[in-house]
């Protein structure tokens, strides 16, 4: 699956999303737990605005000295027996991904959940030799047996779906008798999961965060399946987006517990499994081989940009659940495997601008997202950022809304001009005046009263009753 | 002590009785108030949409109106924000950015401007209502005004404030937002209309133009039994609105 | 070990630098004194006593059964954990340190009728299918989390990764001395490995709990793919 997901048109997609009455139940009670458990951990910290300051120290300044550590980190892994890949692109990643497979006469691959393997299609590369891959995250998995239903929350991937829905898909698909209970449904997908664990012939797990000092990199995860996959299978790949990663294991302490905090409210989730090389040669478990493979497919280009702070996401998800439109539209309505303020930041970045030209756009600037970040991105200014870029240096808006700009500029800017032009304000608007209010506007007014009235402009400006009060006293 | 009124446009055109309700209770706490008339629009509606340079001219026309103040105090929380904003938008142009710094440090929110710097709490209004009060997201958030408001609605004689569900929830106002992406804005204004509702209160307060021309124009569209106030007319009343 | 190999990392690391507009390659970074240090504070001063308590409570959060005991009584221990289970078999690390806390357990297994073996690393294969099939797996914790409640294992020769994963049932044995505040005075101490130069273990698992999730409608299921139940039992004089 690449980047890219659903129909291309977003105000299609969007009044898709507005339609969904389940899915906007779901997200929005899922929100309001994430959003809770969230503030719940944050503020049994007590200092939390301490944790996020260094949290944003930690990662600005790994992203600064990232060229170091990214090869702090490929000399120890390969000193450990590991062998690293850089991959610039998507193709290359696959590439290299597929001739691993190829040469271990793969047949069955056990994945466990990561985005950056999702951004560069790599499911579909493996599947193109001829390769099944089974995704073992609950909510992957039941998407992947949902005809490959796209991913709708980076943390929680199938959000979007009620348990009935579940119950359906298993039963069509693999036989499932029993009940909509979570429980249930949870079991069956263990028993079915068990013996592909058992059988893949490769693990491919992606990479929450990697450390430079030792070579390491550690999985965060609840229900085991990373583990699974890199302690069964004799071969192990991980795939990492080029900015996962942190010095050495201090500041590690700090993002994993930002992240497992901010994601889901936990102190940490029930585990994090931290890796380091391929087994060691006497040792019983864990992989025999391992590749890992750091992907910049687009990331570099943000570097030294007003926007690498993007690039400092730990992929909590945080923004996400306190998002009102993500609240409203879904994640699908983003067109991106990137959704929410992070993905209306990312994608455009990530992938073709033009594409995404709307999700800039598609918020309110509440800042509510900023607000929560565990790392201190500036969501809502990197929005502003990408308007500004959009309109002024790439000229993307249309030339109406520059007109008027351009109007409202030399209005605002001269204040003889101004006062004349709100002068007028009330001679204008009078024919579209009934009792006090303005419910159907001309032109650009439409997109306003088509939902809402709007007052009539007040017949004495404010301006106009000080000078007289003034003149008068 | 003398302040400068920075109406806002919004404030100017549609909210005049906030305005005049500003200039009297200021008045009434000692203060000389003065309208600098070349003031236009803060230039939000330009800087939301990414068009920069027009920004600027609004900013350098705003800069240069309110030179001359000591105080200025801005009827809307997001407007005060812009203002705040400033010293971004001229980081190439290091004249213009120490001017703007200038204009920063003394531009404050109304409630703000009452709180913190006149140092009152109680104003000694008197409003007999049901009330609650939304927090704007930019009042709260990026201006970092949280407390002034409720500290000041809290000592007004009669009223009743509920408090708001989801009071940090945006409104889906949002300048250009509430009419670029209106299917959107729509949702988010109905959700926080229904907040208001389960409150029981029959008078929705505010400290932001922009919010309460969105939630009033949609409350107005529905016929809802909720009357909209700027923050400033409740703490000028004496009794009787 | 012979070392891996690395691809095309001149290319990718130039560009990365010239983005970066860093026209030197660095040969040492020096880390920045970080402003502030919350995750020092976290529970500082407090005794081990008081760590326990700590434990015992966040043991609540996590789904996890607590128990404490001392060394010479573990065995009753155990063994009414082997029956609230209902378990009929029972896997565990072999190392020596093990070996010396479960030196009472042959009577257990005989009592009870239980399956029992140990993780041998010559037999990997035999190995995991009898955690595969084990209803108990058995391992000591290294180091002991109390904020959140994690067992750190150093996963090592006679201390397969499989034994805490793939049992339906989880029960960590933890010394009382190898209780510290949270992960950062782990962490701190495989940081001090490293500068030593030592090899740090090929896997560290921090674990805490069962294993769970919430895909479903945000609703928490207990027991996924790892243990769905885990009891952790503190020894007191050790
Ligand atoms: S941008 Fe911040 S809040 Fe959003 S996912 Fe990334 S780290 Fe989490």
């Amino acid at each position: 699956m690449p980047m890219q997901i659903g129909e291309k048109n977003f105000k299609n997609r969007v009044e898709k999303g507005l339609g969904d009455d389940f899915m906007r139940g779901a997200v929005k009670s899922a929100q309001s737990r994430l959003q809770n458990n969230r503030k719940l951990a944050a503020e049994d910290l007590g200092d939390w605005e301490d944790w996020r300051t260094l949290g944003q120290e930690i990662r600005q300044h790994t992203i600064e000295n990232l060229d170091y550590y990214l090869n702090e980190l490929s000399e120890n892994v390969a000193e450990l027996g590991g062998h690293v890949y850089f991959a610039e692109t998507a193709e290359e990643a696959n590439k290299y991904i597929q001739d691993v497979a190829k040469k271990k006469d793969a047949k069955k691959i056990a994945k466990s959940k990561s985005m950056v393997t999702e951004e560069i299609s790599m499911n579909d590369a493996l599947e193109d030799i001829g390769c099944e891959v089974i995704e073992t995250d609950l909510g992957e998995y039941i998407l992947q047996i949902d005809d490959h239903d796209p991913p709708s929350h980076i943390v929680a991937p199938a959000l979007h779906k009620n348990k009935e829905q579940i119950r359906d898909v298993f039963k069509e698909r693999l036989g499932y008798q029993n009940s909509e209970l979570p429980e249930e449904l949870a079991l069956f997908a263990r028993e079915k999961l068990r013996e592909e664990f058992l059988q893949a012939d490769i693990g491919i797990t992606g990479c929450n965060f990697a450390v430079a000092n030792s070579g390491s990199f550690a999985l965060v995860t609840n229900e085991g399946n990373a583990r699974m996959v890199t302690s069964l299978p004799k071969t192990q790949i991980t795939v990492m987006g080029m900015e996962r990663i942190v010095p050495g294991w201090e500041e590690l302490d700090i993002v994993v517990s930002l992240l497992t905090r901010a994601a889901v409210g936990q102190k940490l989730t029930s585990y994090i499994t931290a890796l380091t090389g391929p087994k060691k040669e006497e040792e019983g478990d864990g992989p025999e081989e391992f590749h890992l493979v750091i992907v910049d497919n687009g990331r570099s280009k943000i570097l030294g940009t007003e926007f690498q702070e993007a690039l400092h996401c730990i992929r909590c998800a945080a923004c996400i659940n306190v998002c009102p439109v993500y609240r409203h539209v879904g994640g699908h309505a983003y067109g991106s495997i990137y959704p929410g303020p992070i993905g209306a930041v990312l994608s455009p970045l990530l992938g073709d601008d033009e594409e995404y030209k709307e999700l800039p756009y598609a918020s309110s600037l509440c800042g509510a997202c900023t607000e929560v970040c565990p790392v201190k991105i500036p969501l809502h200014e990197q929005l502003i950022m990408h308007r500004r870029n959009m309109m002024e240096e790439r000229e993307m808006g249309n030339l109406a809304e520059k007109i008027t700009m351009q109007g409202f500029g030399v209005l605002t800017g001269s204040s003889s001009l101004y006062k004349i032009a709100t002068k007028m304000a009330p001679f204008v608007a009078t024919p579209f005046i009934h009792d006090g209010s303005i419910s159907k506007g001309p032109g650009p007014m439409k997109g306003w009263t088509g939902i809402r009235d709007m007052p009539a402009p007040s017949k004495e400006r404010f301006r106009d009753w000080y000078k007289k009060r003034k003149a008068g006293k | 002590m003398k302040v400068s009124l920075f109406i806002t446009c919004l404030g100017d055109i549609f909210y005049v009785n906030a305005g005049k309700a500003a200039v009297e209770l200021l008045e009434r706490l000692g203060c000389e108030v003065d309208f600098p008339a070349s003031q236009t629009c803060c230039g939000q509606p330009a800087y939301n949409s990414g068009y920069h340079t027009q920004t600027k001219r609004s900013a350098k026309n705003m800069i240069e109106a309110f030179e001359n103040a000591d105080y200025v105090v801005g009827l809307s929380g997001s407007c005060a924000y812009m203002v705040h904003e400033y010293p971004h938008l001229f980081e190439n142009e290091p004249e213009w950015k120490q001017k703007a710094e200038i204009l920063k440090k003394k531009t404050f929110e109304f409630t703000q401007f009452i709180t913190d710097v006149l140092k009152i709490s109680d104003v000694e209004a008197t409003f007999k209502a049901k009330a609650t009060y939304h927090t704007s997201c930019h009042m709260t958030r990026l201006l970092g005004v949280k407390d002034s408001p409720y500290t000041l609605l809290k000592n007004v004689k009669g009223l009743e404030l509920f408090d708001l569900p989801h009071k940090e929830d945006c409104c889906g106002f949002g300048g250009t937002f509430s009419v670029k992406m209106n299917r959107i804005s729509e949702q988010m204004v109905d959700e926080k209309v229904m907040h208001i509702e389960s409150t029981d209160a029959d008078v929705l307060i505010g400290a932001d133009a922009g919010c309460l021309m969105n939630i009033g124009g949609r409350i107005e569209r529905q016929d809802k039994p909720i009357q909209v106030f700027h923050i400033a007319e409740i703490l000028n009343s004496r009794g009787e609105v | 070990m012979e070392a891996g190999q690395i691809h095309n990392k001149d290319a990718f690391l130039s560009k990365v630098r010239n983005h970066l507009g860093v026209i030197e390659v660095k040969d040492h970074v020096e880390k920045p004194e970080w402003s502030v240090s919350p995750q020092k504070n976290v529970l500082k001063g407090k005794s081990k006593d008081e760590l326990v308590e700590v434990l015992k409570e966040q043991c609540k959060v996590i789904h996890t059964d607590f128990y404490q005991t001392k060394k010479n009584e573990l065995n009753g221990v155990l063994e009414s954990i082997i029956k609230k289970f209902q378990a009929t078999s029972v896997v565990s690390w072999s190392d020596e340190e093990m070996k010396k806390y479960l030196n009472g357990i042959d009577a257990i297994i005989k009592n009870n009728n239980i399956d029992f073996s140990e993780w041998d690393d010559s037999n990997p294969e035999e190995s995991i299918k009898n955690a595969e099939k084990a209803d108990i797996g058995i391992t000591y914790s290294d180091i002991t989390l109390a904020e959140s409640g994690t067992v750190v294992l150093f996963n090592s020769l006679g201390k397969g990764r499989s034994i805490s994963l793939l049992p339906k049932f989880y029960v960590a044995l933890i010394p009382k001395s190898s209780i510290v505040p949270r992960m950062t005075q782990a962490t701190t101490k495989i940081d001090q490995e490293i500068e030593a130069g030592n090899l740090i273990p090929s896997c560290v698992n921090f674990i805490t709990g069962p294993s769970n999730s919430a895909d479903i409608e945000m609703n928490l299921v207990v027991g996924v793919h790892g243990p769905i139940k885990a009891a952790y039992i503190v020894l007191d004089d050790i």
